[in-house]
């Protein structure tokens, strides 16, 4: 694994900086000049060193790239990150947080973190958390590159939540006859008081759905500092932007409220296809995204796996959907021509990585392209890569994974 | 009920990982930013509340599009730019993170 210290890091800012003068000064010897920016690979609190896209507000991929989805549960500590603004508390005191269930209730319920865990029943769920603008650098396939961090398919993981059902919350506060929606928020704030908060709705009848949590734990610990301690919302089956970290308050509401980060960001085009003519900006009616669309990603091998002809490969990976179920995986290993099933491990809830495995024997020296195609049981496939429709956000990328090898 | 408040008092026993009593200590990232063209404009603002991360990791971008993205920090993010520093950093964004061209890509 590559390791960046400070000083490659400051190497590389020099690299980049060269580059302004070609044009200008051609260097004796060409220098290489990274298409592509690559952040450096740093330790943050409680991670093992990640890729630090931004760290502030922290954006954080594992560093194993692939390789992590070999597994049907991420670690804590290489479990990726996405806050969107920059003041987040650096320390949370148990003994004062509260998180408030407020609004359109009969009884306004106040409760510590120990309250949670002591006085309603602890539920256990296992699912994907994804961004919504996961794997989006792959939308330049099929048009030009879309706005926003041009992630690969580093922004999601597969963790075992543990917490209390928010319908058990809003039972227990008493929701009243007027309530529509519901509005959560966070610690995080922003750097002005202009700007606005990171403000998320859902409608309440689906609020009331048994399989979302306000989750004290992951993976059996406490939340990481940097994926929401002490408490986040989990919505199985949903993408992750209304997942609320270091969530603090939930408010009963008995009409929607426009807010930037529903009504802007995070949306799709609202139209049957939620896509556009690839190229178009912004200028469609917009809706929030909201299920997860079904998936496969290939965790080995990756491109620069070496594979000695004879070898015994077992490509493997992972697939999931909106909680339907994944009902079957396809590997191609001819670019598309010919497909044949992997072999799924049992399934572990209906919401969280199901690992594939597929054993290749290596046979023939050249250059070889591995795909990966899942169906869910309500037939819902993964377009092909030249067939995805494209949207000016980059959200909700689902296409055919592939890998290009080379045998050797 | 029992039962439950054992597994509670288990489970607090063994998932003190997060609980620290002192703040966490965040990396600063000091992440590459081209000098000249007013680089200190684009400093000034767009590092008020996100990192230069946010810029190096979109890849070269069209003058249309930095042009909207600058529009938006000032339209919905509230960004205190005024019209002028707006074009200096749009400015330097296209010449040093992006390409000239009409296309809003």
């Amino acid at each position: 694994m590559k390791h960046l210290n400070r000083r490659h890091f400051l190497g590389a800012g020099l690299l980049l900086g060269a580059s302004t003068l070609i044009g200008k000064e051609l260097p004796a010897k060409p220098i290489a000049i990274p298409q592509e920016y690559v952040p450096p690979i740093i330790a943050f609190p409680e991670k093992k060193p990640m890729v630090a896209i931004s760290d502030r507000p922290p954006l954080l991929k594992s560093a194993k790239g692939r390789e992590l989805f070999t597994q049907p549960i991420t670690p804590n500590d290489e479990f990726f990150v996405r806050w969107h603004l920059p003041d987040i508390p650096t320390f949370v005191d148990l003994s004062t947080f509260r998180l408030e269930v407020k609004g359109e209730v009969h009884t306004p319920l106040s409760l510590s973190v120990d309250d949670l865990k002591s006085k309603f029943e602890p539920t256990e769920i296992t699912a994907v958390l994804q961004c919504g603008g996961n794997s989006r650098k792959y939308y330049k396939n099929v048009g030009p590159a879309t706005h926003g961090v041009q992630w690969d398919h580093g922004a999601m993981g597969c963790a075992v939540w543990k917490g209390v059902r928010l319908k058990d919350l809003l039972e227990h506060a008493g929701v009243k006859e007027s309530a529509r929606w519901v509005g959560l928020n966070g610690l995080e704030k922003p750097a002005m008081e202009e700007t606005p908060d990171f403000f998320r709705e859902m409608a309440i009848a689906e609020a009331l759905e048994d399989q979302i949590l306000v989750a004290y734990s992951m993976n059996g610990e406490d939340l990481p500092y940097l994926n929401g301690f002490p408490l986040r919302l989990v919505i199985p089956g949903h993408f992750a932007d209304s997942w609320v970290k270091m969530l603090t308050e939930i408010t009963v509401l008995d009409r929607y409220q426009k807010s930037f980060f529903m009504d802007v960001a995070y949306t799709v085009p609202d139209n049957d296809c939620e896509c556009v003519v690839s190229g178009s900006d912004f200028e469609y009616k917009r809706k929030p995204i909201a299920s997860m669309k079904v998936k496969s990603v290939i965790g080995y091998p990756s491109s620069d796996t070496v594979i000695k002809k004879g070898s015994k490969v077992k490509v493997a990976g992972v697939a999931f959907d909106q909680g339907k179920g994944i009902k079957e995986v396809m590997i191609s290993l001819d670019g598309g021509k010919s497909w044949s099933a992997a072999k799924l491990a049992a399934e572990n809830g209906k919401y969280s990585f199901r690992m594939w495995t597929y054993e290749w024997d290596a046979k023939i020296k050249g250059d070889f392209s591995i795909m990966a195609r899942a169906i869910n049981r309500i037939g819902n496939i993964q377009p092909q890569v030249d067939e995805i429709g494209w949207n000016a956000g980059g959200y909700q990328y689902n296409a055919v994974d592939v890998v290009n090898v080379k045998i050797v | 009920m029992k039962k439950l408040f054992l597994t509670a008092l288990i489970l607090g026993a063994t998932t003190l990982f997060a609980q620290v009593d002192k703040p966490v200590e965040m990396p600063y990232v000091d992440y590459p930013m081209v000098k000249g063209d007013h680089d200190e404009v684009a400093q000034q603002y767009c590092l008020i509340c996100h990192s230069w991360g946010y810029i190096l990791n979109q890849g070269k971008k069209s003058r249309p599009y930095w042009k909207g993205t600058v529009q938006k920090m000032v339209n919905e993010f509230k960004a205190p730019i005024s019209k002028e520093d707006q074009q200096t950093i749009t400015n330097y964004l296209v010449k040093h993170y992006g390409y000239e061209t009409t296309s809003a890509h």
